[in-house]
């Protein structure tokens, strides 16, 4: 709910001094690649700011963002995003339920009205008078409507909520559709991945407490610090790439050796994420350093792409003819694959 | 490239770079009072050029153990005016390296508004650890001499 106290007051009351606050701008500004002056001013614009009022929506979704976003082991450095909102919505955080939990939304859009952000997860049905998922007697495109009206921004967590994800794969029953398809006239934040990268969720959101802006985003409305690179281009295995050493099934020596996965449909050339530099689970390891090709699960439509074990240049679409020639030539393959994705994910936005 | 197999990667010539930025950052510290950070974790370092750059810098006086959110070190390098700032997160993994040119890293000042808040409560603790009322069981005490 609203408080009136600063970050800087809340801390302090339990223990912990300004120094967090320096602390955690200097991780997220490495992170996002901001100048340190610019950490410095993060770290002063967070002590001095108010908690930042969340009200989370979840729609045909599987929970694994909300499983992301809460993945850590103690009160360290990446959970102090929690101390820095006020989740005053959340289903499956929330103590109180029904009527209350509904009041609760309500009296949040209320009081913080042009200020809060709404976080959602997870497509929304449009078929059949959308439902096919509904909540408090609500379709999700009503709730939906409703909770963005009085927003500062709206993020959408993950690739259902961001472009539609697996609810939207073929044939797509409940004509699921993307938060950005029906949200237009208010900044939609993209944040990609299943799930994402629990730093690019509450990185973003620090952002936007520190600086009351939305980040820059890329053509898919993705924050550029975390989605502006290929997993390609930042891949350990690249060398082999480059070498023309391809694993060719799971258990070949190759694949033993650690060479390159595209043979084995790795998605990585066509995929914008931090997973490479960034990681998971505190750094320890991403899909690729544990022996198995990227999905791709932070670009659109990544279920329909012609099969996961399904090498780049067999998968369906105008990719495949491209990339098939570029991968005989070697290392160019990345960049005209990448280039094509760009080119094909604008024409799917558009469309 | 595992700097723990037997036979650690060279070191490449970024230490070097670095150690030539970190010295113009002094000269305009010592100068103009101009500050400077350089975010390690943004260089492509590698394990020996991170060994090679922490070996030309050295160590100086003061080393200190910082509990905040997680665990941070802040240690003063052989050159006056040159820290080396490490944060750690989850898992303790290094989260920030940091390498700051200045007289004391920000991280190590009480800011003015903790001192503020410090001073207010210090002051409600010199009123409640006055003298107080000798209670029941005190009186009792007294009495049984």
């Amino acid at each position: 709910m609203a408080d009136q106290k600063t970050l800087g007051e809340r801390l302090a009351e339990h223990g912990v001094s300004r120094r967090a606050f320096v602390k955690y701008a200097s991780w997220l500004g490495s992170l996002m690649a901001l100048p340190p002056a610019t950490s410095r001013a993060m770290a002063a614009e967070l002590a001095k700011a108010k908690r930042q009022s969340v009200i989370w929506l979840s729609f045909q979704e599987c929970t694994g963002c909300t499983e992301s976003i809460t993945r850590s082991k103690g009160p360290t450095l990446e959970d102090l995003i929690f101390d820095f909102i006020s989740l005053d919505y959340h289903h499956t955080l929330q103590a109180a339920s029904g009527e209350a939990i509904e009041a609760a939304r309500h009296a949040a859009m209320a009081e913080n009205k042009g200020k809060y952000v709404v976080v959602v997860d997870g497509s929304v049905p449009m078929k059949d008078g959308g439902i096919y998922s509904t909540t408090a007697g609500h379709s999700n495109y009503d709730t939906l409507m409703e909770t963005v009206k009085d927003a500062f921004a709206v993020i959408s967590v993950g690739t259902c909520a961001c472009y539609g994800g697996i609810p939207k794969a073929n044939p797509n029953p409940t004509g699921a559709v993307s938060i950005g398809d029906l949200v237009k006239d208010k900044p939609v934040i993209n944040i990609p991945g299943c799930p994402p990268i629990p730093e690019a969720m509450t990185g973003t959101v620090a952002y936007i407490l520190s600086f009351g802006k939305v980040p820059e985003l890329d053509h898919l409305g993705r924050p550029k610090a975390f989605f502006g690179e290929n997993i390609h281009d930042r891949c350990y295995r690249r060398p082999f790439y480059e070498r023309g050493q391809f694993a060719h099934a799971f258990d070949d020596q190759g694949a033993r050796d650690g060479w390159c996965l595209y043979e084995l449909g790795c998605k990585g050339p066509v995929t914008y994420n931090a997973c490479a530099t960034m990681k998971w689970n505190g750094g320890v390891s991403f899909p690729i350093q544990s022996g198995h090709g990227c999905l791709g699960c932070s670009e659109p439509d990544f279920w329909d792409k012609g099969g996961f074990y399904v090498p780049l240049s067999g998968s369906i679409g105008p990719t495949a003819k491209l990339v098939g020639g570029a991968a005989l030539a070697g290392a160019v393959a990345g960049v005209a694959a990448a280039a094509v994705a760009r080119h094909r994910k604008s024409s799917l936005n558009k469309g | 490239m595992n700097a723990d197999c037997g036979h650690p990667a060279p070191a490449t010539s970024l230490a070097d770079a670095v150690f030539a930025e970190l010295a113009h950052a002094l000269v305009r510290l010592a100068e103009t009072g101009e500050e400077t950070v350089v975010d390690l974790r943004s260089l492509p370092f590698g394990p020996s050029d991170l060994e090679a750059l922490s070996e030309k810098l050295g160590t100086g006086e003061v080393t200190s153990t910082l509990e905040v959110a997680g665990r941070s070190e802040v240690r003063e390098t052989g050159w006056a005016g040159i820290w080396w700032v490490r944060h750690f997160g989850d898992g303790d993994e290094i989260a920030a390296e940091e390498v700051h040119v200045t007289r004391i890293p920000e991280i190590l000042v009480s800011h003015p508004d903790d001192v503020a808040f410090a001073a207010r409560r210090m002051a409600d603790a010199v009123v409640t650890t006055g003298p107080q009322e000798p209670t029941a069981a005190d009186e009792e005490d007294m009495s049984r001499g």
